[in-house]
């Protein structure tokens, strides 16, 4: 067979290798997504994803949703531009939550034997889902990173919210009042993470007395957007084909 | 030449699987926690740990025992640390084996960072009990923001039983007894398989079709009609409504299974009441000190004033938690770790009791193997070189006085 010739010989077969193709290229995907969105996760979310004893109604809920929308950004500048698919963002997160729990289960539990109601991850399925929606319906990257982008900020605490909710039950220990996520952290010995390195409730956002976790997660949204804009360039750029010009 | 590139590759093989059989069944226990490595001056000028006590060294799952002692907090902190103005009363182990039932600085609960006071000595105690099987290497420790941890002496304390068995019953405020081990835990994976099976619907009902090359093929050519359907879009506003629904719905559920939550709880402890210490009687200068690396002995000539009203003895050095021990005026039977107890440690060269109103020089050589064991003699290598520790001194009815000293301190090395 010459260079020149098509490797198929009917449409079926075409077909059948097209579905291969299919099959090995989301797998392949996948499979890079949950290295590669894994490994900046843990980077740049870490401690907040990784312990019930941070994820409090402030930080948590501004940092997980800005640094959480980067690759679902990417992929989906590249899935939809290139093929009109828009399963970007939560291919991502589907292949973020399979690492992350593979991770939590074997190593978390598996191997340092921290319960796994401690160490569950951040549950980012809701806004993956509409910020692919929204992209599909608009078919404009504008759009998808105001709406979307302010969706996926805004979704994220309500999201989680009945996980963490029964954490958040007060207990009385020793005179003191926690909360059993509290409590979890204070058991549960981390000898290389005290208690100071903990950013919980830190900040100026007490403008609406006790109601914090609204103000935190719209100024999640909004920074949700900016970094959409930025991502999805990223995602263009790396999904271009350049050709060179031989000589 | 090709059996010898066959007898290569053959013991290229060999060597790879004796490699990856010795990882595999060569799994030594980690026995230390890097206690060693830490820098000499950190551990001598920083936390001086005393009067330690494990209260048992065999416990069951679900047994308690308790670490404790007292700390005193150094006076000449090292300027390359931070002050312990953010500290946190930890414990040394590998990972949760015990669970700190509770730990307290004087009769303070202190489940959080603290506030401690330069030259002010506290008592500590910390209640932990037995989760996981095992023999474990149990330090103190104490955390400092800008610091790192500061680790104390560590002891083996075994644990017997099963991990299976171990609980962690607590009654909330709302009045309902549950185990902390696994509470929530089915509600977490009910709600985190519910939202990846969502997700896995939208994939499949995207890959059930060709998904990249008719595709591409079409997006190239600009022929975007039919990439999405009608059907789609109905399809995408049926998971964004449900998306929503669900969120709402899971929000409302929790808000009436859990009508009464409250925020994670944080902030700094100020206030720790520390010990009072017994009026100290006794002045020591330290004259000159220098470490003979050869001999691993450090030697100090100190002269000693006692202004007090009974002869006092020197019977104890404690630097690092090593502490060296002069046999013939004190002997520890407190069961402190023996690798760093150095019981005839101590040499004075006068050690006849000092009476009261006497000042006397003496030459202190404070020589053991824990020098290089526990690495202090890295000193040497330190940004500062100082050294710093606690004396101890008897008089005869065992009354104690402690002396910090602190002082440059000048290698030998032929």
């Amino acid at each position: 067979m010459s260079a020149s010739q098509s490797a198929v010989r009917s449409r079926a077969e075409a077909v059948k290798v097209s579905r291969t193709f299919d099959y090995l290229i989301i797998w392949t995907l996948f499979m890079v997504l949950i290295g590669g969105y894994h490994i900046h996760f843990m980077l740049t979310g870490g401690d907040w994803d990784f312990w019930s004893d941070w994820k409090d109604r402030r930080l948590w809920v501004t940092v997980v949703p800005i640094v959480s929308i980067t690759f679902p950004a990417a992929v989906q500048a590249m899935a939809w531009s290139r093929y009109r698919l828009p399963f970007g963002a939560t291919l991502c997160v589907l292949g973020l939550l399979l690492g992350e729990w593979i991770n939590r289960y074997l190593n978390f539990w598996g191997w340092t034997y921290f319960p796994v109601n401690f160490v569950f991850p951040s549950n980012l399925v809701p806004g993956a889902i509409l910020l692919d929606v929204v992209l599909m319906l608009s078919g404009s990257f504008t759009l998808t990173a105001v709406l979307g982008g302010m969706a996926w900020g805004l979704v994220f605490y309500p999201g989680n919210w009945p996980i963490i909710a029964p954490l958040h039950i007060p207990i009385e220990y020793n005179g003191m009042m926690f909360t059993l996520a509290d409590l979890q952290g204070y058991h549960y010995v981390r000898t290389g993470t005290p208690e100071y390195i903990r950013m919980v409730e830190k900040g100026t956002l007490r403008t609406f007395g006790k109601d914090v976790a609204p103000v935190s997660a719209f100024f999640s949204a909004f920074v949700s957007i900016l970094i959409y804009f930025l991502w999805h360039f990223f995602g263009n750029w790396f999904s271009q084909t350049r050709f060179v010009q031989s000589t | 030449m090709k059996t010898i590139k066959d007898k290569v590759a053959k013991l290229s093989f060999v060597a790879l699987l004796m490699t990856l059989s010795a990882a595999m069944l060569y799994t030594p226990t980690a026995s230390a926690h890097g206690e060693k490595s830490q820098a000499a001056f950190m551990r001598m000028r920083t936390i001086h740990w005393f009067d330690l006590n494990w209260s048992k060294p065999v416990v069951e799952v679900n047994e308690t025992m308790e670490i404790s002692g007292k700390f005193h907090v150094f006076a000449g902190w090292p300027e390359t640390v931070d002050k312990p103005e953010v500290s946190f009363l930890n414990i040394g182990i590998p990972g949760p084996v015990f669970i700190r039932a509770g730990s307290w600085i004087g009769d303070q609960l202190v489940p959080r960072s603290v506030t401690l006071e330069l030259g002010e000595t506290y008592s500590f105690r910390v209640l932990l009990k037995a989760r996981r099987p095992g023999e474990w290497h149990v330090h103190t420790m104490m955390n400092v923001e800008g610091g790192g941890p500061i680790i104390g002496p560590g002891k083996f304390v075994t644990i017997t039983g099963t991990m299976g068995s171990f609980t962690n019953e607590l009654t909330t405020l709302t009045g309902q007894t549950i185990d902390l081990e696994t509470w929530g835990l089915s509600n977490i994976y009910f709600w985190h398989g519910l939202w990846y099976l969502v997700g896995v619907a939208w994939l499949v009902y995207w890959c059930r079709r060709p998904v990249f090359i008719p595709r591409h093929l079409a997006v190239s050519a600009g022929k975007l009609d039919g990439l999405i359907t009608d059907g789609d879009k109905k399809v995408a506003i049926i998971f964004f409504v449900g998306t929503i629904g669900l969120v709402l719905f899971g929000m409302g559920q929790a808000n009436s299974k859990y009508p009464v939550t409250t925020p994670l709880q944080a902030g700094l402890m100020r206030g720790m009441v520390p010990l009072e210490m017994p009026e100290v009687s006794i002045n020591v200068k330290v004259e000159e000190a220098s470490y003979r690396v050869p001999g691993r002995a450090m030697q100090m000539t100190l002269t000693i004033t006692n202004n007090g009203d009974s002869a006092v003895r020197l019977g104890e050095f404690n630097t690092a938690s090593v502490r060296f021990l002069d046999p013939e005026v004190y002997q520890d039977d407190s069961g402190y770790p023996a690798d760093l107890l150095a019981d005839a440690g101590l040499s004075v060269s006068d050690n006849s009791p000092i009476q009261p109103g006497e000042t006397r020089t003496i030459e202190v050589t404070a020589s053991d193997a824990a020098w290089e064991v526990y690495r202090l003699s890295d000193l040497i290598y330190d940004p500062d070189s100082r050294f710093a520790g606690l004396l101890f001194f008897f008089d005869e009815n065992g009354n104690r006085q402690m002396v910090m000293v602190d002082a440059p301190l000048i290698p030998v090395f032929i």
